[in-house]
């Protein structure tokens, strides 16, 4: 269970938000929806620590994360709204170098049906920087199967992507929901997703 | 052991990005060669005169043309969220610096110490004088490096004004190039120097990962 506790973030003296508290279980999907700058990113940032709370706490499994934060990142997968991938390399380099940084188990093979399913299997050995933007996400997406981890944490998937693609997504979600993951996505844009609970961003 | 798994993968990376980025390697070397021309021409090919000036000038524009490459240090790892990424993969911020410290070393700074014993030529420098340049480049380049790192970071900072960071490595590097070109000059003391050259390095390998860090750590909170 993620568990946040009271956050509240000022950045130059400017109140971003106050006073926010989220717990998510095991198989439970939750949305943070909210108006352009109502602090969505930040909030996101805030739970992984990579932004210092002013005040409040967050807990993973009942323990404070920072007291060991690194085992805390062992389960989690970011995607931030700007694409990870390196545009200079292959997209076979890429999806390497995110597997060996997840220790994950996946083989060559279901990494290939994964590319296949997403229609990117030609691409294999193109530099990511000749993909479309579309592609680019597609291929970002790809890395919460990729990374094999227990929380998804995700800033506007939806962006750029098909309608196919959006439902492709979606059932993502919801296999990764039934195998008692975690999920918690910020996005302006509703999908149609079971049990899905939203948090309103004033 | 997984670190070591990971620091594998992260050389292997650099491997990739430096094969893909070879062309700017080249045109930081013909930068070298050419700033070499343009002072040949500038001073006339008096033969006494390029063999007294001729080490000062290859140091300082090996110094010059290795700041064109400092900025992609950290700029595109930083940009796309890679950073973020190792780190969440176990490493800290200071081994990543430190890392990228070597990586530059090997993958930027090595592949210089070919073009010395060619500009050598230019300014008909004796091959014992080109072995001592070749030697005091190759630790003199690791301090640069490890400049190059603190000033590549601050400068993810700053989003505006890139020269300042030059500014800070043409600063710091000054004891180089004066341990450098003295120990060519002085021939009956060679060690002495050479070993407060190495400590210069030590010194610097030992502050820069942690600089670097807390620059890249200010600069993922202000993105």
């Amino acid at each position: 269970m993620l568990l946040a506790n009271n956050l509240s973030f000022s950045r130059n003296k400017v109140n971003i938000f106050n006073d926010i508290s989220l717990s998510i279980g095991r198989g439970q999907i939750k949305q943070i929806k909210g108006k352009n700058g109502s602090g969505k990113t930040t909030f996101l940032k805030t739970i992984l620590n990579i932004l210092l709370p002013e005040n409040g706490e967050v807990f993973w499994e009942g323990k404070n994360i920072k007291k060991n934060i690194f085992n805390f990142y062992k389960e989690i997968t970011l995607i931030m709204d700007e694409p990870s991938s390196t545009k200079s390399l292959t997209l076979i380099n890429n999806i390497n170098f995110w597997k060996g940084f997840s220790d994950s188990t996946i083989t060559d093979n279901e990494v290939l049906l994964l590319l296949q399913a997403f229609k990117l299997e030609k691409y294999i050995h193109t530099q990511v920087m000749y993909l479309s933007s579309g592609e680019v996400k597609k291929l970002e997406l790809l890395r919460l199967i990729i990374e094999q981890k227990k929380i998804w944490i995700l800033d506007e998937p939806y962006n750029h992507l098909d309608e196919g693609s959006i439902e492709i997504l979606n059932q993502t979600f919801v296999d990764h929901i039934k195998k008692n993951g975690i999920i918690l996505f910020a996005s302006h844009f509703e999908p149609i997703i079971t049990n899905l609970e939203i948090i309103n961003f004033k | 052991m997984q670190i070591f798994k990971k620091i594998k993968l992260f050389f292997f990376r650099e491997l990739k990005l430096f094969y893909s980025k070879i062309t700017d390697l080249f045109s930081n070397i013909l930068f070298f060669f050419l700033s070499i021309f343009v002072f040949v021409f500038a001073l006339g090919a008096e033969k006494a005169l390029m063999q007294t000036i001729g080490v000062g000038i290859i140091w300082a524009l090996l110094l010059l043309s290795s700041t064109l490459s400092i900025r992609r240090i950290y700029e595109d790892d930083f940009k796309n969220g890679s950073l973020i990424i190792m780190h969440m993969g176990g490493l800290s911020y200071e081994l990543i610096a430190f890392l990228k410290i070597i990586s530059h070393f090997i993958f930027v700074q090595i592949p210089f110490l070919i073009s010395i014993p060619i500009a050598g030529l230019f300014f008909n420098i004796n091959i014992n004088e080109i072995i001592v340049l070749i030697i005091t480049f190759a630790i003199g380049s690791l301090i640069l490096s490890c400049l190059g790192s603190i000033s590549a970071s601050m400068n993810l900072l700053n989003k505006t004004n890139f020269s300042i960071g030059s500014l800070i490595i043409l600063l710091f590097s000054i004891p180089v190039i004066i341990f450098s070109v003295g120990i060519i000059n002085s021939n009956n003391d060679f060690t002495s120097l050479l070993n407060l050259l190495f400590g210069i390095a030590l010194i610097f390998v030992g502050i820069s990962p942690w600089s670097s860090a807390s620059c890249i750590k200010l600069a993922i909170k202000n993105k």
